[in-house]
């Protein structure tokens, strides 16, 4: 059976940074027959940095929802393939800062494995550490758990 | 989708400046101005309950999570007067050697070689060298599953709390990784051959180094405070020596000696003071390969730290092979008001605790000095000891020998020091 992971990526006190992990968590409580399905699982990653390739490579694909920030209003849902994240690059030259899209990026220069990856991001307002989640962020996580659902239903007919 | 502009994932927030003044030539002025988040930990920690703290300090970084998860755990052991079993301590030992391995294998391959090597970054090793960070990426990955079969998973592990474990680990986890292990040691091996073949920029500073000292194991977790001129203090007194201070540069303290010293913490702090204590194959190394002591160049931090993968590779072997889950994982713990410190080491160096509770466990006080405080007067002196020998070069060279220098310390300051801008004034 082919095994498909929805990965939250986040860090839980750093504001809406938790955005991702938040959304995995609440997608899980509502939509419990998928997230249930054998070939599902469910994976809650605080700054996984270079972890994520290993991770990565024990499923067929994957679903990664985490905050973003770029020019964008707060709380707006990005639907992104891995081709789009090269916009994304911090441009980091620290081993400390590996996001998501680096990370991808070095996956792919050292393996041929392919997963079929899908970025859900949403803009986040603030990422002071302690605080909660803006307003406006958690008032977008409802539509960010209907759009996990999409993709993952995406997935599952692709196969 | 294709053109979002000027963006950024999340997490990749803070910057660390770094000034340099000049005056006919000369440093005058160097800043290193930093944003340092374990400041507001401690507030944040104010009025938890003491079995949420390690959890919470495990936060403060993704690369060392199990250094401020341990030096707390001591810290508020200390303060109930709680003595742990033989077997937590082998285990906390254990999940020691997979943060040291997880984070010595991203500082030597990932970020530091390729500074040496004039590399961007690791993508352009990568590019060129494949093999060379898959070994990496596997000698990292070691560590990290070491992490998971002991803390549930493999960043921010949840098994840890005061008093011992929540549970033991499955011993046939554990015993599984020995093969791993056994490869891991080897590479570690040639890491450190690796690393001896690599371009340092030539600077030798006489540093007082400071690290955990243990008579019968390499200092990690308990034992003295140390340093290379002769002080030697128990942990519970390491506020009477080491002062930490606002500077108005900087958001980070700095810290110093009482006598107004500067003084360097971390693997060659580790290795200068430590090497009798070394396993077998990592103090061979040091002979087989002629490696001499102490090493006083920061940049060769980086075999320092090659020198500890073996070491690591080598005790975690150990203890693998020993690991026998018996008696309770945690003590109940009796509650009661108290103040206690505690300290281990860090991959990047000394890291202190202290803590307040009330009788009902709930913390009141918190101090938490990271090794990075601890460095960063030194690094801005070094920086002065550097000046001369880069000022008549091109900036854009003396800008990288200067960043290399700051990023050989990795200074851990949860994520945030990201792009060094150099400045250069005349003034």
């Amino acid at each position: 059976m082919k095994k498909v992971a929805v990965i939250g990526i986040g860090q839980s006190l750093r504001g809406d940074d938790a955005a991702g992990l938040e959304a995995v968590r609440r997608w899980q409580e509502k939509f419990p027959e998928t997230a249930n399905r054998l070939e599902v699982r469910v994976e809650a990653c605080e700054l996984p940095g270079l972890a994520l390739i290993d991770l990565l490579n024990d499923f067929d694909a994957a679903i990664l929802v985490d905050a973003v920030q770029s020019a964008g209003n707060p709380g707006t849902i990005h639907r992104l393939d891995e081709s789009d994240l090269a916009s994304f690059a911090s441009g980091s030259r620290s081993a400390h800062g590996w996001g998501v899209a680096e990370t991808l990026h070095m996956r792919n220069q050292l393996t041929d494995v392919e997963v079929n990856i899908r970025i859900i991001g949403v803009e986040a307002e603030q990422m002071e550490l302690g605080a909660e989640l803006s307003r406006v962020v958690e008032s977008a996580i409802p539509d960010l758990c209907r759009v996990i659902e999409e993709e993952i239903h995406a997935l599952v007919q692709e196969k | 989708m294709k053109n979002i502009k000027v963006p950024a994932l999340a997490r990749v927030e803070g910057e660390g400046g770094l000034y340099i003044g000049l005056k006919n030539g000369k440093a005058v002025e160097i800043r290193l101005d930093i944003y340092e988040p374990p400041r507001f930990f401690e507030g944040f920690l104010r009025d938890r309950y003491l079995q949420e703290v390690p959890d919470i300090t495990a936060r403060i970084c993704g690369i060392c999570p199990v250094a401020y998860q341990m030096s707390a755990v001591y810290a508020l052991e200390n303060a109930l007067g709680v003595k742990i079993s033989p077997q937590v301590r082998a285990l906390r030992r254990l999940m020691y050697c997979g943060e040291y391995i997880e984070s010595h294998a991203l500082h030597i391959y990932m970020l530091q070689a390729p500074d040496l090597l004039g590399k961007e970054s690791v993508l352009e090793v990568a590019a060129e060298a494949p093999d060379v960070v898959k070994t990496a990426l596997r000698l990292k990955k070691i560590g990290n599953e070491l992490l998971k079969a002991i803390g549930g998973r493999s960043v921010h592990p949840v098994n840890v709390c005061v008093g011992g474990f929540y549970s033991w680990p499955d011993a046939k986890a554990i015993k599984a990784l020995l093969p791993d292990m056994e490869w891991g040691l080897n590479a570690a091996i040639d890491t450190v051959k690796l690393a001896l073949t690599l371009p340092y920029p030539d600077l030798e500073i006489d540093y007082e180094f400071v690290a955990l000292h243990h008579t019968e194991e390499y200092g990690v977790i308990e034992g003295d405070v140390l340093s290379s001129n002769g002080r030697k203090l128990s942990i519970s007194e390491y506020e009477n020596s080491y002062i930490e201070e606002h500077v108005r540069h900087s958001n980070a303290l700095h810290s110093r000696t009482v006598d107004n010293n500067t003084y360097l913490v971390g693997p060659l702090a580790r290795l200068n003071l430590n090497h009798e204590q070394l396993m077998p194959r990592a103090k061979n190394s040091l002979q087989e390969f002629g490696i001499r002591l102490p090493v006083k160049n920061p940049y060769k931090s980086l075999i320092a730290r090659s020198i500890e993968l073996v070491h690591f590779y080598e005790e975690a072997i150990q203890l693998i092979k020993e690991y026998k889950p018996s008696g309770p994982a945690h003590l109940e713990l009796k509650l009661k008001a108290g103040e206690g410190s505690g300290a281990t080491e860090a991959p990047r160096g000394l890291l202190y605790h202290r803590y307040k509770i009330d009788a009902r466990g709930m913390v009141q006080f918190a101090k938490i000095t990271p090794p990075t405080a601890q460095n960063l007067p030194r690094i801005e002196a070094d920086l002065f000891k550097l000046t001369p020998k880069i000022v008549s070069l091109p900036e854009a060279e003396a800008t990288l020998i200067a960043e290399h220098l700051v990023r050989s310390y990795d200074p851990c300051i949860s994520c945030a020091t990201h792009f060094l801008k150099l400045k250069i004034a005349e003034k």
